[in-house]
């Protein structure tokens, strides 16, 4: 078996009728008033709020109902209004994260998102150490069997 | 779709990946649990098209099927179309 086995990118672009200001603070500070909370999160159901550190290096976390911190992410870009890109880890120990970069482009009236979510095959081992929280898609993308499929 | 939702379940396709086509026995040697209990995760695990069955004589061998790879993609552009269209909404909203 020698057949190579990785997963590409997922791309997907979306326009929103706002300026590009605005969409730019609608996904990433204000993140917590439109991500699926109830099914995506450490905490499902239980989520009281989602902060996302404006700066280089910032964290991307969500607080619980009980007031529990749960780590999401890291700023490794942030160029507002333009690009933001966050490393998306699927383990505290994860030393290779997922990347997901967000690009906002003035189009017309509203604004062009573009989404590029990547480095899945970097996910490593940890995948196998996959936080419970996590609905059962999070946790067929993340299997460790995305790994070393190669 | 939660056929990896299962740690024993997720073991036993690294097995599969990791020795190619695998015999049930040969596979219930290296996890704690029943061969009836690996041939029924193997079945869900076909089911779900992570892994796919062939015959050879008498014998079921069992390897790692790339179109599950597929199924993977469908996830994860159904997770983000989703996510998205509520971001538009959230972002064409009333402003808060």
């Amino acid at each position: 078996m020698s057949e190579t086995l990785t997963i590409a990118p997922v791309t997907k672009s979306v326009h929103v009728g706002c300026e590009i200001e605005r969409a730019f603070r609608v996904f990433t500070t204000e993140v917590g008033t439109w991500w699926p909370l109830d099914t995506h999160a450490i905490h499902a159901g239980a989520v009281r709020e989602v902060v996302w550190e404006e700066h280089e290096g910032g964290e991307v976390y969500e607080i619980s109902n009980a007031g529990e911190k749960a780590h999401w992410a890291t700023v490794l870009t942030w160029e507002p209004p333009a690009r933001v890109v966050i490393a998306w880890h699927v383990s505290p120990d994860t030393p290779a994260p997922t990347e997901v970069e967000v690009r906002f482009t003035a189009d017309g009236e509203g604004t062009r998102v573009d989404l590029e979510h990547r480095n899945w095959e970097r996910a490593g081992e940890a995948g196998a150490g996959m936080r419970d929280g996590y609905d059962s898609g999070w946790d067929t993308v993340l299997a460790p069997y995305v790994t070393r499929l190669e | 779709m939660d056929a990896l939702g299962d740690p024993t379940r997720r073991r036993i396709l690294e097995l599969v990946r990791d020795t190619g086509p695998a015999a049930v026995g040969a596979l219930a040697g290296h996890v704690p649990v029943s061969r009836p209990a690996v041939s029924q995760h193997l079945r869900v695990l076909e089911g779900a098209g992570l892994v796919r069955c062939t015959r050879q004589g008498t014998r079921h061998l069992y390897s790692v099927d790339p179109d599950g790879l597929t199924e993977l993609r469908a996830w994860l552009d159904g997770f983000w179309d989703d996510a998205l269209a509520r971001y538009k909404l959230a972002a064409e909203g009333s402003e808060r």
